[in-house]
Formats: C-alpha cells, structure tokens, sequence
C-alpha cells in the first residue's frame, strides 16, 4: 500500500498526460458522433423544412403535368413498385432463409449464403442495367411495372435472406426436435414451429427491403421510366412514375413549381423510410426483449 | 388473431399424441427436465407470454401495415382503372430533346383539353435518349434537335424524323459587369476556347472581334452537356462548318470526346446548362432559346455570333427567320436536313429543325391514329405551331413548304 | 414407436401419406430449389454482363484500364471494321479516368469514415448510458437509410454552395502547401465534395458493427485493464479496440464495397468529368456507377452497338470489383469466426 502511494506521488507528471488523454479521447470521439449526428440534422432540417414548406393538398390529389401538378401518380407509382418486388423477393428470399437456417449441411447452404451476401455488394446501376438490356429491351416489356418489380426484387433478395434465416436460427432447438419427435413433417415443422415464432424477425426483413426499395433510383430509371399518369394495371408496355424520378430529375428544373414537387417528394421519401427504420427497430427490441429476459 | 400460440394450436396437424395432451413436452405442463436439450424447456414460463404478446402486437401490426398496403393499392388502382374511360384512351411518352421539352410541355396541357382520350406523357432526357428509346419503341415521341444519321437510319429503316418547329440556339456567357452588352464571337473563338487554345477571356482573338470592351484576365470555363444531346450536335456542327481544325478533330454528334480543357464542367440538360453557367462566373456555354427567359431572368450574357457572310447577328425571331428562308429549300423528302451556318446577311447561323422520331409502323391503328392526329395538330399554324406558343419559347413556326412535307411523312403513320 | 405412430396416424383419420425419402417434392428439396433463386440472379447477371461486354472486351483490350479517352467516334460516320469489330471511326474507349475517380472518391470516404466510425463507436458503446445507448445509435444508422438520392438532393442545394463558396476558397488560402489541396477551388462540385457525401452514407455500417463488438467483448478483458488502473478510454484504445481489429477491418471493407456502387448522390454532387484526372481534391470527378447512368442513352445512338457494350464492360469491372471486396470481407469475418471459434 505504502508503494503504491509513493508511485503515485512520484508520477504526477505521467497521471497529467493520461489524464489529458483520457480528455482528447473522448473529447475527439464526441466530436465524431456530433459530426455525425449533425449531418443528420442539417438533411433532416433541409428536407422537411423545404419539404413541409412546398406539401399542398393539390400534391396528393393531382399527377404531375409537366414540371408542374401533383405527385399523386407518383405516390402511387412507388407503392406498386415495392409492393411488386415484395412479392417477387419474399417467396425465394423466405425459402432461402429457411434452408439455410434448417439444412445446413453440405456445400449447398454455404454457398447460398456467400453469394447471397455478395449479391448485396453489387450495384443497383449493374442491376438496373442488366434489366434494361434483358427485360425492357430483350423481352420487349418496354418500361413497365414488371422490369421494375424484377430490378428491385433482386436487390431485395439478399435482405430478406439474411434476416430470415436469423430470425429463424433464434427459434430454440427444443421446439423444433419436439415437434419432429412427434413426426411432423418438414413443412409442418415449418408451418407450426418456427415460422410463426420467428415473424417478427421476418418482418423486420420485410420492412428493411422495403424502405431499401422505396429509396431506389437508378435501377428504376432504366426499367420504370416515368408517367404523368396513375397506373393502368398493365403489368407491361406500360411505364410508371415514382417519386425518386422526381426529386432526381425535378430539381435540375429551372422552375420553381418543379422545384417543389422535388422536395415534396424528398420529404415523403424520407418521411416513409424513417417511420420503416422506427418501426423495425421497434419490432427488433420487443423482439430481442423476450430473448434477454430468457438468458 | 390466427398465431397465438396455444396448447390446442400446436396439437393441429400432428395428429393427436398417443400420450394425451398432458406430456406433450414442453406445452403448458410442469416442466420435463430433458438432458439433451436444455435450452428452452425450463424455461418455458417465461418464453411464451412474451411471445405471444411479441407475435400478437407484431402480427397486429403487420395486418394493420399489410391492410393499410393493400388499401392503397386498391384504391390507387381503382383511380387508374376509373381514369381508364373506354377502350379509346391512348398513353404516349414522349421523351427526349430538353430544348423542345418546355413547348411540348405548353402542348400537352392544351392538347389534351381538346382530345381527353390522348395521355401524353412528357420527360425532358436529352435527344440521344429521344432517338435511342424511340428506335426501340420503349417511347412513341422520341423529340430530338438532331436528325438520325445515316448508319441509324440503315439499321432502323422504319424511322421518320419530322420537324415539328425550328428553334435555335444561343451562345451564352457569365461575365460579371458585361452581360447586358452582347459580346462578339465566332465559330473559330469559340471552337478555340472548347480546344483549350484560347484559355482568358482578354485573349487577343476575342479582343480584335471586341474592340473597345474591357475583358477581365480571367480563365474561362467551357461548359458542356455529359448527355446525348441534340444541343451538342447542333453546336459542334457550327464549330464543325465554320472551323476546319474542329471539323478535322473532333466533328461534330449528339456525344462528342470533348477535349480536355482546364477547368471545363458538364451539365445535365439545358437547364443543367444554366445553373451551371449561373454559379460559375467567366464560364461559357450553349443553351437552346427555350430557356432564354431563364438566362434573362438570372442576368445572363447572350453573345452575337460570326454568320457565314461575316456579319454578328443576335438570336432572334428574324435572323432566324432569315436564315430558314434560304436553308428550307434544301430540305429533302425525309427531312433530314441540318440549317446550321445559313449564308446570307441576316442570317443566324445555329438554327435547326425540332423533330419528333417516330416509327412507321405502330403497334395499333388507334395509336397510329392518335399520334397523326398529334402531329397534324402540332404543325399547323392554329394549333401547336401558333404564336403564343412559338413565342413563348422563342422559336419559329415551320415555314408552309415544310409544313407539306412534314404533313406527307406523318400520313406515313400506320 | 413407428407403429405406434403409424397407428396413432391412422386412428386420427390423417391419409396415410409416403414415407418423406420416397417422395420426389420434399419441402427440402423444395426450399433448396427456391433458394437457389438468390445465389441463381448473381450468377446470371455476372454471366450475362459476361458475354454481353466481350466483343467489346476484345475490342477494347487492357487499353481499356490504363487510357484516358471515352470517345464514341464520329457519331455520323459510317461504320468501319477495326480489328475485327464494327465501330465508329475514331471510336476509343477507355476509362482509367473512371478508375481514378472512383478509388479516389473511395479513398477519401474511408479515410474519414474510419477515424469518425471509430470514435462514434467508442462512444456509443462506452461513453453513453446504456438506457440512452440504443436511440443514440439508432439516430447515427439512420444516416444509412436516408435513399443516395436524397443525399444527393441535399448535397445539390446546400452543400455544393456553402463547400464552393465558403469552404473551398478558405481551404485553398491556408491549406494550400499541401500537395493537392492547392489550386483553383473549383465550384463546389468534385472529389472532395463527393468523398464527403460518401464518408456520411458509409459510416453507420462501421459504427454499428464496431459498436455491438466492442460491447459484446468478455468483461473479463474490462476487467482486467480497470484491475491494471486503465482509465475507461485507456481500455477502449489499448484492449478493447485491438481485440476488434478484425471486425473493424472487415467492416471498413464492407463500407468500401458500399461506396464503390453509390450512384446517384454522386451523380449529383461530382461534376461528371470526362476524359481527364482530378489535378486536385476539388476537381470533378466521374465514378464508374455514375457514368453508366450519365452515358447509358448516348451509347445506345451508337448503330454498331459498341459504345453499349463498353459501358456493359464497365459495368462488368465495377461488378467484378465489388465482388472482390465483398468476398475479402466475408473471408475475413468467416476467418475471424473461426479463430474466435477456435480459442473459445
């Protein structure tokens, strides 16, 4: 004990520097987060207040004519888009998720997964561009709701898969090896076990790959075109408006009525997906609670 | 609410255990101890309630999400199928030249009034994607400032390209404190200055054209369009025309390698072109005259240009007149013509034909119909082709002899 | 048992159904088969961009990587037949100028986003009170989920001003000794401007990992440094972030592979440059995602189909790169899996 305070006399000068250290530390890591958090402000404060500034009741209710009108056409546009390429992404994607959390033996499963998680990587241009070049123009869709709902369902796939097959592997053993004990079926194992126990989990995937591809232009650009007018129910030859095609191309207009209808549709954009992220963070903590309190 | 989890639940499909429902492991009885698996069996009390009231709140909520979907996808749809009269209602797009973007987008409006059956469609993209998209047939209009070239139209025989106006195109600068006075330049300046040969603004070849005009020392920043654009093809044809050492390097297209200069930026469209040339003081750029209220209204610079006789004209509705008048007869039957460089005193020399491509052979006869009835009402001189549209955007109606040929490749429509 | 069930089954009335090896369409096989639709998409896209860009593959050759000159041709020329292909006279393709920007871009995301991912990660998972921790870092992963083009929207209307105007010319004045941040300050649009925008939308994918690492590591290691007398930032810097290195490595690759394929807030930010490199940090740049995009509708003009298969070519190279980048970090990850795997 006596050394020890003897040490710590005799070391002022080394308590200062780490002391100082300590003060940099944190101090330069609370500059990084304020950083941070102040990007996210200022586009937060730019999109809604430019946003909220240009929102119009004629906006919802009217399509865009020219570079003036409303985003109705748009709005709707984008919900059928992502409502399409949900149901493309979800069947393949659960699947995916399911086998790789259930059958993970052999060379099959790891595979997937690897390709799976590169799939992420590639850019949604390369993928815009492979459509354009095999749907639009190859299969002769023209832009139309299919080639858009196949572009953003291929860029979804990997999302759903990877959330799924977590919130399935969180899914305890004991159930399923219940369940087989009593000879379900695979499918049954599926359908009554760990599927229904692991839909929260799920729709977080769900949620994630929708907010992903609400948010996406440059695949769309090449596969949806753009229209003036609400949808028809042609699933081809049939292009479809959406609002990203309006912030992108509206804001390079020297008009202001275009203008307005950019950052109307920015600040829908952006409204929609944080209310997705605060969902599914909301869905992912109610969901993790119960698994916290178990352990 | 279909998933609670429930003893009876978890008997369904299994088909009932020959033990009865009490030793059904690990559902609602007192807790089996199983060596092999410890994990979620004891502890079964504490899974389910959460759970079940994490499923229950997460599936409520997706229905809630789902319905809230499927609502507004029916009624989006309900709108569109109820905007959908009978089987006369046509969808066109348009896409393409943003020079003639803002004319068709004082069509349509008034177009559409009078024939309620036609939805037109109209995106500015540049007239490289006006011909490209049109070829395919992904767009019906396909506008462009610059006609097909030969080897396209070889390979797509079923194109027509047919002027719907002409308009022109201006020569614009920023040059704080000299933009009210028209500034002199010719085709070889200006292809110098593209060239990266002359580099300031008080270079001695703008200043022997400029006598008396007091030119700052700075570098000057040549703009130009990263799109297929038929603004491009128009203004690399005058630097083509006019000076050899251009036409022998870089030529003339909708896309051209555009030599590195110091300083040089792209832009996106023509309006692209005027916010560029609005933040960037001493650049220069070409606009088409569709957005000269634009360039007026932020204190731009218009430049007078070198015609072929030698004379520095303005762009206007007369010196471009004056120049249609000599270049109109040489218009062939297909149309494809360029006006650029007219001889004759008055004559301004970047004007061109707006066209629209379109395919001989359309997919149905009621769009071939809608699309003649389109075009005739466009170049006539009481419908799109009247002054308070031309005027508008600054162009200059289609003379009457082009008017007929235009008219002849529009019945060629089917 | 089996009898037992077999009887239990049949008393229930349930159809007697084949046992699950002799059926054909087992869910197995049926899963397995549907999955394959996720790896399947990959592959086909890679094998299409393939073949699609090989005539120009074969045109362009490794001239393609190391030239500086994008070039169409005379695009009202006639065709000619050049080394076996059709093209335009004086067509020429090639995009190390595309490279450049892109690694560039890259390069400056990374550097920035590493130091600010880090320290924001310190102190997410140390420096804020575990109640407040998860909103906190929820605020910074936001930042992820804002769409690039919003980005660029924001970037286009007040970034590029205030850069251009305020910041750009200042830097120039004091900080111009050093090598590249001299020069003409340009108007805003350029490299740096877009490695900013990069380093914003990259740096949650390092914050989060790094974060839910560092607090995930064994308390024994904590426990140790504070026994030693280490402040809570000294165990941080001397052991906990050592024992993440290889998350943070892997991460910082997954946060590349992200920033190489970011197309439209670039587009809007970078100046789209054509044919020569950056001479400084505010020159325009053009990165190879935003080129297709600029130049996709110019290349179908071309009658030959040249020009399309090029940009299908930089497509391939940009696939190609990501996908590299990607499979290090997963190798690295999987490998740090398996060394923990194996100490444990």
């Amino acid at each position: 004990m006596d050394a020890t305070a003897v040490d710590l006399r005799g070391a002022g000068g080394l308590l200062l520097r780490r002391r100082l250290f300590d003060y940099l530390g944190w101090g330069l890591s609370a500059l990084a987060f304020l950083l941070l958090g102040g990007a996210m402000l200022w586009i937060l404060l730019v999109v809604f207040r430019r946003g909220v500034g240009a929102l119009t009741p004629t906006l919802i209710t009217q399509v865009t004519q020219g570079t003036g009108g409303g985003l109705l056409n748009a709005i709707q546009g984008t919900l059928v888009l992502a409502t399409g390429g949900l149901l493309l992404a979800v069947p393949p994607g659960l699947a995916a998720g399911i086998y790789l959390a259930e059958f993970d033996h052999g060379p099959w499963a790891p595979t997937i997964r690897f390709l799976s998680d590169v799939l992420v990587g590639v850019p949604s241009i390369v993928i815009g561009y492979f459509s354009y070049v095999t749907m639009v123009v190859g299969l002769g869709w023209k832009f139309s709701v299919a080639a858009g709902s196949v572009a953003l369902a291929i860029i979804s796939l990997p999302y759903i898969c990877r959330t799924s097959e977590m919130a399935i592997r969180q899914v305890p053993r004991a159930m399923r090896e219940a369940a087989y004990a009593l000879g379900a079926s695979d499918g049954t194992v599926a359908r009554t076990v760990y599927l229904p126990m692991a839909l929260p989990g799920i729709l977080t995937g769900v949620l994630l790959a929708l907010a992903i591809s609400v948010g996406e232009t440059a695949p769309l650009l090449y596969t949806a075109g753009w229209s003036n007018y609400l949808w028809t129910g042609h699933l081809t030859n049939e292009p479809i408006g959406y609002l990203t095609y309006a912030i992108w191309a509206f804001i390079t207009e020297p008009f202001a009525s275009a203008h307005a209808l950019a950052y109307a549709a920015a600040f829908l954009v952006t409204l929609f997906v944080l209310v997705l992220s605060i969902l599914s963070r909301l869905a992912l903590d109610q969901n993790a609670g119960w698994r916290r309190r178990r352990s | 609410m279909p998933f609670t989890f429930s003893p009876r639940s978890a008997e369904t499909g299994m088909g009932r255990s020959p033990h009865g429902p009490q030793s059904l492991p690990g559902i609602d009885t007192k807790p089996v101890s199983l060596p092999d698996s410890p994990s979620g069996l004891q502890r079964k009390e504490t899974i389910l309630p959460p759970l079940r009231k994490t499923v229950s709140v997460l599936t409520r909520r997706s229905i809630v999400m789902g319905g809230l979907f499927a609502l507004t996808l029916a009624a989006g749809a309900m709108t569109g199928t109820r905007t959908l009269q009978a089987a006369g209602t046509v969808n066109i797009l348009e896409t393409g030249s943003s020079l003639l973007y803002p004319l068709f987008n004082l069509w349509v409006p008034a177009y559409t009034k009078i024939n309620p059956g036609t939805r037109i469609t109209t995106q500015s993209t540049g007239s490289g994607t006006g011909i490209a998209q049109a070829v395919e047939g992904i767009a019906q209009i396909g506008a462009s400032d610059a006609y097909m070239s030969d080897a396209l139209m070889k390979m797509h025989q079923g194109m027509l390209n047919i002027p719907l106006a002409i308009s022109v195109q201006m020569v614009n600068y920023n040059l704080p404190g000299l933009n009210q006075r028209h500034l002199k330049l010719s085709g070889p300046v200006v292809a110098g200055i593209y060239q990266g040969r002359i580099t300031k603004w008080n270079d001695p070849a703008i200043s022997a054209l400029n006598p008396g005009v007091a030119l700052p020392a700075r570098s000057i920043i040549p703009l130009h369009r990263t799109d297929g654009s038929g603004d491009t093809f128009i203004f690399t044809q005058y630097l083509s025309f006019s000076t050899p050492a251009w036409a022998n390097s870089v030529s003339y297209g909708t896309t051209v390698s555009w030599p590195a200069v110091s300083g040089g930026l792209g832009a996106v469209g023509n309006p692209g072109m005027v916010t560029a040339l609005k933040d960037n003081p001493y650049a220069i750029a070409y606009i088409g005259t569709s957005y000269q209220n634009a360039i007026e209204k932020d204190g731009l610079g218009i430049a007078m240009l070198k015609n072929r006789d030698g004379h520095f004209v303005l762009p206007d509705a007369r010196t471009a007149a004056a120049a249609a008048a000599i270049m109109v007869p040489k218009t062939p039957k297909d149309q494809r013509v360029s006006l650029i460089f007219a001889p004759g005193a008055e004559s301004y020399p970047i004007i061109n034909y707006e066209y629209v491509m379109v395919n001989r052979k359309q997919p149905s006869a009621g769009m071939a119909a809608a699309l003649r009835k389109f075009f005739n009402w466009a170049i006539r001189a009481d419908g799109g082709n009247a002054p308070h549209f031309m005027n508008e955007v600054h162009f200059v109606p289609l003379p009457a002899p082009v008017v007929k040929l235009s008219a002849a490749q529009i019945a060629e429509i089917q | 048992m089996t009898a037992s069930l077999r009887a239990a089954t049949a008393e229930s009335g349930a159809r007697p159904r084949p046992r699950r090896q002799n059926r054909v369409f087992t869910f197995r096989r049926l899963t397995a088969l549907l999955a394959g639709v996720v790896p399947g998409s990959l592959i086909v896209i890679v094998v299409f961009l393939a073949i699609y860009a090989w005539p120009a593959v074969r045109f362009n050759g490794l001239g393609f990587l190391a030239d500086n000159s994008w070039n169409l041709g005379s695009l009202y020329g006639n065709p000619i037949t050049v080394r076996g292909q059709q093209i335009l006279p004086g067509a020429h393709y090639g995009i190390l100028f595309l490279i450049a920007g892109t690694l560039l871009s890259t390069a400056i995301a990374l550097c920035l986003a590493v130091p600010i991912g880090v320290g924001a990660a310190m102190l997410l998972a140390e420096g804020v009170p575990p109640v407040l921790r998860s909103w906190f870092s929820f605020f910074v992963e936001l930042l992820a989920a804002i769409p690039s083009v919003v980005y660029g929207l924001w970037g286009y209307v007040v970034v590029i001003p205030f850069l251009g105007h305020h910041v750009y010319p200042f830097m120039v004045r004091w900080l111009g000794f050093i090598p590249f941040f001299g020069g003409p300050a340009g108007s805003g649009y350029g490299l740096l401007t877009a490695g900013l925008v990069l380093t914003l939308m990259i740096v949650p994918l390092i914050t989060a990992t790094l974060r839910d690492a560092l607090v995930t590591q064994p308390a024994t290691l904590r426990e140790a440094a504070v026994a030693l007398g280490a402040t809570r930032f000294e165990t941080l810097w001397t052991v906990l972030l050592p024992a993440v290195r290889r998350v943070l490595i892997g991460s910082s690759i997954l946060a590349t592979g992200r920033a190489l394929g970011e197309t439209m807030a670039v587009l809007m930010v970078s100046g789209n440059a054509l044919n020569y490199l950056p001479g400084n940090i505010y020159t325009p740049i053009s990165t190879m995602a935003s080129f297709i995009v600029s130049q996709l509708d110019s290349a179908l003009q071309d009658p030959t189909g040249m020009a399309v298969r090029s940009l299908a070519e930089v497509a391939l190279v940009l696939c190609l790169i990501s996908i590299v980048v990607n499979s290090l970090a997963r190798f690295l990850i999987y490998y740090e899996g398996r060394q923990s795997g194996r100490a444990a």
